[in-house]
């Protein structure tokens, strides 16, 4: 309650002298690129990117690192030039603006806090770089109300060394949004972070975006932050983007092999495309056996003759007993080994080793547990899935 | 020859200034050129062939005096060709140690353990250094180049002490003052003269010797007393001369003739081979003997006390003092020698040099500096003065 | 608790057993030369020169004497160090933060070669540059007539800060090179225009490397004798030279100790003064000083 009312009296003003006025009008695209390509060199950092985030969406670009990630980010920040394209917030580009006159703050991987101020005079900067520069009451009442935020209120003296890396990383935060940026930018804030930390921090970030109502752009190269966080998620591969979507889409229609390796867990089986049509394909494996799988929306088309992989989700895959009957509900099969297995808690993660079609991962729930008993490394178990259940994909 | 500055600068900067210096006046080139086209070794080899010819007596050759022999000598003052025939004929190597002021040299014997088998004392030393207990009386029958009759009295006397001789003579000089006559134009020609140009026509571009003994003697002449006065009243009269001309000079350095050289400076007191050298290179440049006088002096080889190559000292002295070989030492440094035999052997050119034999009523003016005005407190307190001013 | 007390004794012990050859030689090198110059100005000259003991405080009433050398020294120091942080300043800045790697080496290779020649040859060569035949001949050309720069204070200040820029520019440069360079981002994300940037973020954090380097230039000018020596043309007269000319010349060391005694007082009264200053402007931030 009280930190909604924070941002409720201090919003306002987020305009900058110079700068680029928060466009009010119907637009609803916060940030625009049109066919950004930034280069280093011989390096094409960002290649040819169009892409459009939505007001108040909370944006993510994911992919392993050097994709090209944090210089969209600077793209957007200020801190790089676009070599060809355009970049625009708010409507209006913003192409040449030095950061300082651009409506959009960021939260530093290593969270960049002056150490040679305290906490308040961190989170205070922006507010004193301003013309007219506010008073000092005002910039110590906002300043308290971003602490209260953050919830870091009493630590106004500290300096920022002294702090721990989730009270750094929330000072940042604070120092970012005392601004009231358009758009929050946000490179790897995390990644710093022990993981249950990583987890708390998540679910704040969240909580705070919705509080705030502003547009993030986040960068992380994991997955699951991504997954769990995001509206709408880009995931960038050599500085191009391979499909943006939201996380269940990408989860279930992912348009390559690339995403869906990237975004949860698949088990691939590579091969060559024997059969293809509009909504699925068959894929000959090494040893001869032929697996299909549909398309997913979307999905780059397959050619026959050419690789191609089929996926399947390991939660898709059921392990059942060698002994018992056939499982139903296959329509794949192949006999195996377990290898190796994993207590997750709501699911058990089997490892399990099969002739035909290698290792092959499986989630089996909980309650499938507790019915059949499980299965414990060296048993003899039989794999499976539905053709519907598995993709066909381009390999990469 | 009372030379250069305080000694305040580290044994590094004393070295290069020499180096400079050498190069200044050409010694550099000309030792290069020595060893380049071969002359040095030439000279070398003749020595060693023919010692009666390169002028070492047969005894010195003859005798073992041992591997080495070091000399505490003034920067640019010797033939470093004489130095080497001396090391080919009798296998001694000379040490040589480079000076820049009298107080040094004394400072350095009284600390003890020099090594040095020959020093070269000013004039106005000698008595302090026997007082000191730090020189040694000479024994005329081991120098036998050394023959009273061709001497110029005058030159031999600061070297005897109660009765006994310490030192002999090694060349003479003056102290006056060096003009540019292009760009003074008038003819000064006393140091009153001196002192009001700089004053006038010549401000900002005058240096004096950072040396009390030099500066206040010549100031001292302005007013017509003695070179040497140690009285308070007239080193008042000098000290405020002095101050009254201080905005007006151009430095305080011992180190006059880069300045000259570049026309930065137009007068300059300083000392006959300076004179000499600037002269000839520079012909507007003049040396003049202020007419009420001035400083008179004179170097001498010495043996302190505590030599530990005695032998060879007396042989190196009785080398250098050989006419033959004397004489190149004076085609090499340009200072007079007070011993005819050598000034013989002289060329024309130099004999008749106004500036190294100055006319005899000039030379009768000049008075030898004193003991006391080198080491008189009040001198050095008033040179300070000036300087802190 | 009495075994770690014992063991907290004798790790004391040991501490002190390491620190004690450091102690020693602090004490031989720093404080008994101190000492010995403290009780040397208070006697009094030997009639011969040196020092012959007495209990006086004759010496220093003649300081007044010196006047000069420390007006000199105390106006041509403090200057020399601020001109010497002006220029140093922004070069360290170029090699710090604007330099690409190859114009940095060849930078911080041109700042170090002149270190490889004596200190009084590259001072020497400043006559020349100075003197008749460099510079004003050069502006006779364009019509400057009669201009004296060698023997001059201006001509010790030029030797100044060529001698020291060196000084100067090493610790600025260290400390900007610390600079985390991801804070003037951050400060330009903030809205702070280049200027502010450099007046809130780069100029405070590298304060320390200033610090260093001007109290570095300041305490080894305060003791110069060998510029002033050179190109003031023993003019420009500095209290190191008053020291040379009292201890070698004159001979009069009590009075050369009493004026060494002043020089001390004075600088260690400067530095003071200039580093509590500095702090006060530093404000609040505790970042350490070296
Ligand atoms: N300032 C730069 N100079 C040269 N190359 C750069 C620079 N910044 C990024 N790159 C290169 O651009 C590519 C993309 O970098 P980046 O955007 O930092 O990737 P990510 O954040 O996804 O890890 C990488 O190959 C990287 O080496
Ligand atoms: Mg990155």
């Amino acid at each position: 309650m009280a930190r909604r009312n924070a941002l409720a009296m201090t919003g306002g003003n987020r305009e900058r002298a110079g700068g680029v006025p928060r466009d009010s009008s119907g637009q609803s695209a916060d940030i625009e690129f049109a066919g950004v390509t930034k280069r280093f060199g011989e390096v094409v950092a960002v290649d040819d990117v169009s892409l459009s985030v939505e007001r108040g969406a909370f944006y993510t670009f994911l992919g392993p690192s050097g994709c090209g990630k944090t210089t969209s980010l600077r793209l957007i920040a200020g801190f790089e030039q676009p070599d060809q394209g355009d970049v625009r917030i708010g409507g209006a580009s913003v192409v040449g603006i030095p950061p300082y006159k651009r409506p959009v703050n960021m939260v530093f991987q290593h969270y960049a806090l002056f150490p040679h101020l305290t906490v308040a005079d961190n989170i205070g900067y922006g507010l004193r770089q301003r013309a007219p520069r506010p008073t000092n009451s005002e910039i110590t009442g906002q300043v308290g109300e971003m602490l209260e935020l953050v919830r870091l209120s009493g630590f106004e003296t500290r300096r920022v060394w002294e702090l721990s890396g989730g009270q750094q990383q929330r000072v940042a935060l604070a120092r970012a949004l005392i601004n009231h940026p358009t758009v929050l930018l946000l490179d790897e804030p995390l990644a710093a972070l022990d993981r249950k930390l990583r987890r708390e921090m998540q679910i704040e970030l969240q909580t705070l975006q919705r509080e705030v109502g502003i547009t993030f752009v986040l960068v992380t190269h994991d997955q699951e932050e991504a997954l769990s966080m995001s509206d709408t998620i880009c995931i960038m591969r050599d500085g191009r983007i391979v499909q943006t979507g939201g996380p269940k889409e990408l989860y279930d229609e992912p348009v390559n092999g690339y995403v869906a390796d990237f975004v949860g867990k698949s088990n691939f089986f590579a091969g060559k495309v024997v059969e293809a049509t509009g909504t699925g394909a068959a894929v000959e494996l090494e040893g001869g056996r032929v697996l299909s799988g549909r398309r997913p929306k979307n999905g780059e088309t397959l050619a026959p003759g050419a690789r191609g992989v089929i996926a399947v989700r390991p939660e898709l895959v059921h392990v059942t007993p060698t002994a018992g009957p056939t499982a139903s509900q296959t329509d794949v099969e192949a006999p195996g080994r377990v290898k190796n297995r994993i207590f997750l808690g709501e699911h058990t993660e089997y490892l399990v080793g099969t002739q035909e079609l290698g290792d092959i991962l499986a989630l089996v729930p909980k309650h499938v547990e507790a019915s059949d008993g499980g299965f414990t490394p060296g048993d003899e178990v039989r794999i499976g899935w539905r053709t519907s259940a598995a993709l066909s994909l381009a390999e990469r | 020859m009372s030379y250069k500055n305080n000694g305040d600068t580290p044994i590094s900067a004393k070295k290069f200034m020499e180096e400079l210096r050498r190069y200044q006046k050409g010694s550099v080139s000309r030792r290069h050129f020595l060893g380049v086209t071969g002359l040095g070794l030439a000279t070398a080899a003749m020595a060693k062939a023919m010692p009666e010819l390169a002028g070492i007596g047969k005894a010195h050759a003859a005798a073992n005096i041992g591997d080495r022999v070091s000399i505490a000598t003034w920067p640019n003052y010797y033939d470093p060709a004489n130095y080497e025939a001396f090391t080919t004929a009798t296998g001694a190597d000379v040490q040589i140690s480079v000076f820049g002021s009298n107080e040094e040299m004394l400072a350095k014997l009284q600390a003890g353990g020099t090594g040095w088998d020959v020093f070269v004392p000013t004039n106005y030393t000698i008595s302090t250094y026997v007082e000191l207990d730090l020189i040694q009386p000479l024994d005329l029958s081991r120098l036998a180049n050394f023959d009273e009759k061709h001497y110029i009295k005058r030159f031999i006397e600061p070297g005897t002490v109660n009765g006994k001789v310490y030192a002999v003579p090694k060349n003479w000089g003056t102290t006056g003052f060096v003009l540019n006559r292009k760009k003074v134009k008038t003819d000064p020609t006393t140091w009153k003269a001196f002192w009001d140009l700089t004053k006038t026509d010549a401000s900002g571009r005058v240096i004096v010797h950072d040396y009390q003994l030099t500066t206040i003697g010549n100031a001292l002449k302005y007013f017509g007393y003695s070179f040497n006065s140690v009285d308070p009243k007239e080193l008042a009269d000098a000290e405020k001369l002095l101050l009254e001309a201080k905005p007006h000079l151009f430095a305080i350095t011992s180190d006059y003739q880069p300045a000259m050289r570049a026309n930065d400076a137009w007068m300059s007191i300083a000392w006959t081979g300076d004179g000499l050298q600037l002269h000839r290179d520079i012909p507007e440049i003049d040396y003049v003997l202020g007419k009420e006088g001035g400083e008179l002096w004179s170097d001498f080889y010495a043996i302190p006390k505590e030599a530990p190559h005695v032998d060879a000292a007396y042989a190196f002295i009785d080398y250098l003092i050989d006419p033959k070989i004397n004489a190149r030492e004076v085609a090499a440094h340009g200072y007079p020698v007070p011993d005819n035999r050598t000034t013989a052997l002289l060329p024309k050119e130099m004999t008749e040099d106004p500036i190294m034999y100055p006319a005899q009523e000039l030379l009768d003016a000049l008075e030898f500096g004193a003991a006391v005005t080198l080491t008189d407190p009040l001198r050095a307190e008033v040179m300070a003065r000036f300087k802190a001013a | 608790m009495t075994a770690a007390k014992v063991a907290g004794k004798n790790g004391n012990r040991v501490t002190a057993m390491l620190l004690l050859p450091t102690t020693l030689w602090f004490l031989l090198l720093l404080v008994m030369p101190l000492v010995v110059i403290l009780v040397f100005s208070l006697g009094e000259r030997a009639p011969a020169g040196g020092y012959q003991a007495a209990l006086t405080l004759e010496q220093y009433a003649n300081l007044p004497a010196r006047l000069k050398a420390f007006t000199n020294t105390l106006t041509l120091s403090p200057l020399g160090t601020l001109i010497c942080m002006v220029i140093a300043y922004p070069l360290a800045y170029y090699l710090a933060i604007k330099a690409g790697r190859r114009a940095k080496a060849l930078l911080l290779t041109l700042v170090i070669v002149p270190f490889w020649t004596s200190f009084l040859i590259r001072t020497y060569a400043w006559i020349y540059i100075l003197g008749g035949r460099g510079i004003p001949r050069l502006l006779e050309m364009i019509g400057i007539e009669d201009l004296r720069l060698i023997n001059t204070p201006t001509a010790v200040l030029i030797g100044i800060v060529y001698g020291y820029l060196p000084l100067m520019v090493f610790p600025i440069y260290v400390s900007l090179e610390k600079l985390d360079k991801g804070l003037l981002e951050a400060s330009s994300d903030l809205g702070a225009n280049p200027v502010r940037t450099f007046l809130q973020v780069t100029l405070p954090l590298s304060a320390p490397g200033l610090i260093t380097g001007s109290l570095l230039v300041f305490i080894l000018l305060m003791g110069e004798y060998l510029i002033p020596a050179i190109l003031g043309g023993g003019k420009v007269f500095f209290v190191g030279n008053a020291l040379v000319d009292l201890f070698l010349q004159s001979r009069n060391w009590p009075f050369g100790s009493a004026v060494a005694v002043a020089l001390v007082v004075i600088m260690l009264v400067a530095i003071a003064l200039y580093l509590s200053l500095a702090g006060r402007e530093r404000g609040r931030q505790d970042v350490s000083i070296i």
